[in-house]
């Protein structure tokens, strides 16, 4: 891996965790938003400088439709009735949580393999997605059907009680 | 300066902690949501980089269709997740 794709990742996951945390910590729904498009941004240099071309569009895709149902007025705020000691254990273990998958990536014997994919990989994404494994294709184009079908009725749902 | 799979593992892991906090942090169903596709995020990263550096035997870009699979996921997941919460919103 030559140098320009590890500067392309370092620089890509800054932005990406940058973005993360704004998502995490502001408050503003917009700002919110916002972050959530600058994750997709950086996921995608991340899945570039990584030769996943086609991975790096379909996050952006996906992303951006991310931030977009997050900065949405639509949805309106939904109290948590989650006291605030049960959140501050629950933070306590997020940052648990990232010590012990930086201590397991630290100390973990990885094998090397040499990459041979592509810079892009459609046609052999295309083969696993169509051929080796038509029916998680299926089932995912079916959540993704429900999802948008859910959403739909929701909105008009909402609309018809205005 | 050169990449290896364990500074991939260190960027997922941050996304994945991050995702987590801000799913158990704000008090905001909406927000807390919010946090869901960071994890997935993460988790993509990192089925990418083993696919990138790892993956020696069958097709070695199984990382890479997971990472697809998940970001795909993690949208329908949250544009549902956002229905139902809004909805129990306006209740």
């Amino acid at each position: 891996m030559d140098s320009l794709h590890a500067i392309g990742f370092y620089v890509s996951s800054g932005v990406s965790l940058a973005g993360a945390l704004g998502v995490a910590l502001l408050g503003n729904r917009d700002v919110r938003g916002a972050s959530m498009a600058v994750v997709g941004v950086g996921l995608a240099g991340i899945y570039l400088s990584l030769s996943a071309g086609f991975v790096a569009a379909v996050a952006l895709v996906c992303y951006a439709g991310c931030a977009l149902l997050v900065a949405s007025p639509l949805y309106r705020p939904m109290a948590s009735v989650v006291g605030s000691r049960w959140r501050q254990v629950g933070a306590i273990g997020a940052a648990a949580l990232l010590a012990v998958l930086a201590y397991s990536a630290f100390r973990g014997e990885f094998v090397h393999a040499n990459f041979y994919g592509g810079a892009f990989g459609v046609a052999n994404l295309g083969r696993l997605f169509f051929a080796h494994d038509a029916l998680s294709t299926e089932a995912l184009a079916v959540l993704v059907l429900v999802a948008f079908a859910g959403a739909t009725a929701v909105w008009r749902v909402r609309e018809r009680s205005r | 300066m050169s990449l290896g799979l364990v500074a991939v593992f260190f960027v997922a892991a941050g996304l994945i902690a991050v995702g987590a906090f801000a799913a158990v942090w704000r008090r905001d169903m909406t927000a807390a949501l919010a946090g869901v596709p960071l994890m997935f995020a993460g988790a993509g990263v990192a089925f990418a980089g083993v696919a990138r550096f790892a993956a020696a035997g069958g097709p070695q870009l199984f990382g890479q269709e997971f990472a697809v699979v998940l970001a795909v996921a993690a949208a329908a997941l949250l544009a549902l997740g956002l229905g139902i919460a809004g909805r129990e919103g306006q209740r």
